[in-house]
């Protein structure tokens, strides 16, 4: 093969190949960071999006905006600084929840038949597109950590309330008080998911009373800034050149 | 410019493959047919099922059976596995093809986990309604904090009719009665797709224009400023401001629609009771113990003393829920699964009625074939080689007495 001699004679010929390019990079980017995504979230978040009857006011609001903002941070890093393209956190976001959907559609639902309104995935959109949008006005990585960072932990439980708000509704059943979302994980049996292994309103965030929701979001907030800085970092050394060699180019 | 299409496209296949295979393919654990390959010391000294009754063995959708009985947990309960401080009952089946509408211990509804005592005997009963037709495997179960599941024996159970017409009616707090298959599902996906779609809009923003390359050698010449335009920067402020005043608007509206809510309920539930059983008025001393292998027989040498006041019989060995029975003292009519059900497995050398006082030694011999098929067998490869089990002595009257038994197993290969 000949390396000197360009593949494009026109201008035209020039931006149809350029804009080939675009789209086989965006679905690339969007099949891997879906597959990369899907498989932590599942490890890290797991049971907490899986199950309506793990989705509490302190555990799942504390660790699924934690374990959620890693790709984002990473993404946003290598297609901001690289090619200025506020749109990191949302394709992550988008990526990963259409992998979710297919999942527990097909899955959960389709070959377990655990109802969908039982294992449905969480809603992560508003706090990416916040993102973005910080990352794009401010074109700073710190900036984006703090605030973008901090409404990440604070949109998401607002962000996924009407949605499970209806399952919180409680009931009375033989005697003892349970919202329908505790109904459905008692009734739909998860022979691999004891009661006991449900992480749900456990922790020491108690001063606050009442409002445990606010004061977990605003924990996890904090944390997430400090996941972001950490995946950014990870995003920036992974967008690296170096290790391709110059006459590969 | 060819090199590189193909170097993308491969790689796109590749990353098209890993996504397919590694992340959608996770299904939870609907098999329940572990039974076989739990390790056959836990099966012998955990939990101990008996007295069994599977209520049903056709039930068409909608409607319930019960499998209820009793379960004993053992005083010898080996030393590798967690004590039961935090056990959850639960049910062995391949996913939710019943729903659990009700379980309970010593008459105490448990939906949640307990803390059960060694050396008591608890009863249970668990209330299914068929959801889902086929033939299915439905164990006992119980879940132990830190030893995992411990599976009971299973019966095959038909359930007949349509999923199509299974309804779960719940009535709520409020007042409401609603449908738990599908209630609230149009809301999961009304909002799921409104803000999938906003988030599309987004992404589309950007990506009708040309991006990677041009907008690379942009950065490169250094005229990054130029790629986020003003207009750009107030179509995203729009976006994000959307994105708040949406969250706030749906989640205000969304608290006047459902004003009454309460958090999961979670917490382990003590002080289960259990089943005041008197004490045995026969004792039992396991003299020794073998398994042959080629005969697949258990024999023991028993020095069994009547204390009580009626003559016993002994009519039934149960260990990890195979139950080997002497024919002319009991018969089961229970309706016992086949499989591990030994009718006749039991032999004893002399079965003649044991009088009051009377104390005598036995040989008894338990042979079924489900020591092999129930890989019960195997424990003679156990690090610790015991073996363990409940022994049922009945006077005249039918009346029953249970004995646990606990000892080393010598194997014996011819
Ligand atoms: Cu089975």
């Amino acid at each position: 093969m000949s390396a000197s001699q360009s593949a494009v004679r026109s201008r035209a010929e020039a931006v149809q190949v350029s804009r080939t390019f675009d789209w086989m990079i965006l679905f690339t980017l969007f099949t891997a960071v879906l597959g990369g995504y899907h498989i932590h979230y599942m490890l890290t978040g797991g049971d907490w999006d899986f199950w309506t009857d793990w989705k509490d006011r302190r555990l799942w609001v504390t660790v699924a905006p934690i374990v959620s903002i890693t790709f984002p941070a990473a993404v946003q890093a290598c297609l901001w600084w690289r090619y200025r393209l506020p749109i990191g956190a949302t394709i992550c976001v988008v990526a990963l929840m259409l992998g979710e959907w297919i999942n527990r559609y097909l899955n959960f639902w389709g070959w377990t038949y655990f109802p969908v309104n039982f294992c449905f995935p969480s809603n992560l959109i508003p706090g990416a597109i916040v993102l973005d949008v910080i990352l794009m006005l401010g074109g700073s990585m710190t900036l984006t950590a703090v605030v973008g960072g901090l409404a990440w932990g604070l949109l998401f439980y607002p962000g996924n309330w009407p949605i499970i708000a209806p399952l919180h509704v409680p009931v009375e059943y033989n005697g003892m008080m349970m919202t329908l979302a505790d109904l459905q994980g008692y009734h739909y049996v998860r022979t691999g998911t004891p009661e006991y292994i449900r992480m749900v309103e456990k922790g020491t965030l108690r001063t606050f009373g009442k409002d445990v929701a606010p004061v977990s979001a605003f924990f996890s907030g904090f944390v997430s800034i400090i996941i972001y800085f950490l995946w950014h970092f990870f995003g920036k050394w992974f967008a690296k050149t170096d290790f391709i060699a110059d006459d590969e180019l | 410019m060819k090199i590189i299409k193909d170097k993308v496209s491969k790689l796109s296949f590749v990353a098209l493959l890993v996504t397919l295979t590694a992340a959608m393919f996770y299904t939870p654990t609907a098999s329940a047919h572990g039974e076989k390959s739990q390790a056959a010391f836990m099966r012998m000294r955990t939990i101990h099922w008996y007295d069994l009754d599977w209520s049903k063995d056709e039930v068409a959708i909608n409607e319930t059976m019960t499998i209820s009985g009793k379960f004993h947990v053992f005083s010898g309960w080996p030393e590798t596995v967690d004590k039961p401080e935090v056990a959850f009952l639960n049910i062995g089946i391949p996913g939710p093809v019943f729903i659990r509408q009700g379980s309970w211990i010593g008459g105490q509804l448990v939906p949640r986990s307990v803390t059960l005592e060694l050396g008591e005997t608890y009863d249970f009963k668990v209330l299914l309604k068929a959801r889902r037709p086929g033939d299915w495997h439905v164990h006992t179960m119980m879940n132990v904090e830190g030893g995992g599941p411990i599976i009971g024996p299973g019966k095959w159970v038909t359930i007949t009719g349509s999923m199509s017409e299974f309804v779960n009616p719940i009535v709520t707090l409020t007042g409401e009665t609603i449908n738990l298959e599908d209630y609230a599902l149009d809301n999961v996906y009304f909002w799921h797709a409104l803000w999938y779609a906003i988030g599309l809009a987004w992404l589309v923003f950007w990506v009708k224009r040309p991006m990677f390359i041009p907008r690379s050698i942009a950065v490169v010449d250094g005229k990054a400023d130029s790629l986020i335009s003003p207009l750009d920067r107030k179509i995203g402020i729009a976006f994000a401001l959307g994105t708040v005043v949406l969250v706030m608007a749906s989640m205000g509206a969304t608290n006047d629609a459902y004003p009454v809510t309460t958090p999961l309920q979670a917490g382990l539930m003590r002080g289960i009771k259990w089943i005041d059983i008197p004490a045995p008025t026969v004792t039992v001393k396991v003299e020794d113990a073998t398994y042959r292998v080629p005969g697949r027989a258990m024999q023991m040498t028993l020095t069994i003393t009547n204390n009580g006041d009626a003559a016993v019989q002994l009519g039934e060995f149960n260990t990890a829920s195979v139950r080997f029975l002497d024919a002319e003292v009991y018969e089961d009519e229970s309706g016992y699964p086949d499989d591990i059900l030994a009718e006749e497995g039991l032999t004893v050398s002399d079965n003649s009625p044991l009088a009051p006082g009377e104390t005598r030694t036995v040989e008894v011999t338990a042979s079924d074939a489900a020591w092999e098929v129930y890989r019960l067998a195997d424990l003679i490869y156990d690090p610790d080689s015991r073996f363990a089990g409940l022994l049922f002595f009945f006077d005249e009257e039918g009346n029953r007495q249970m004995v646990t038994v606990d000892s080393p197993l010598i194997p014996s290969f011819i």
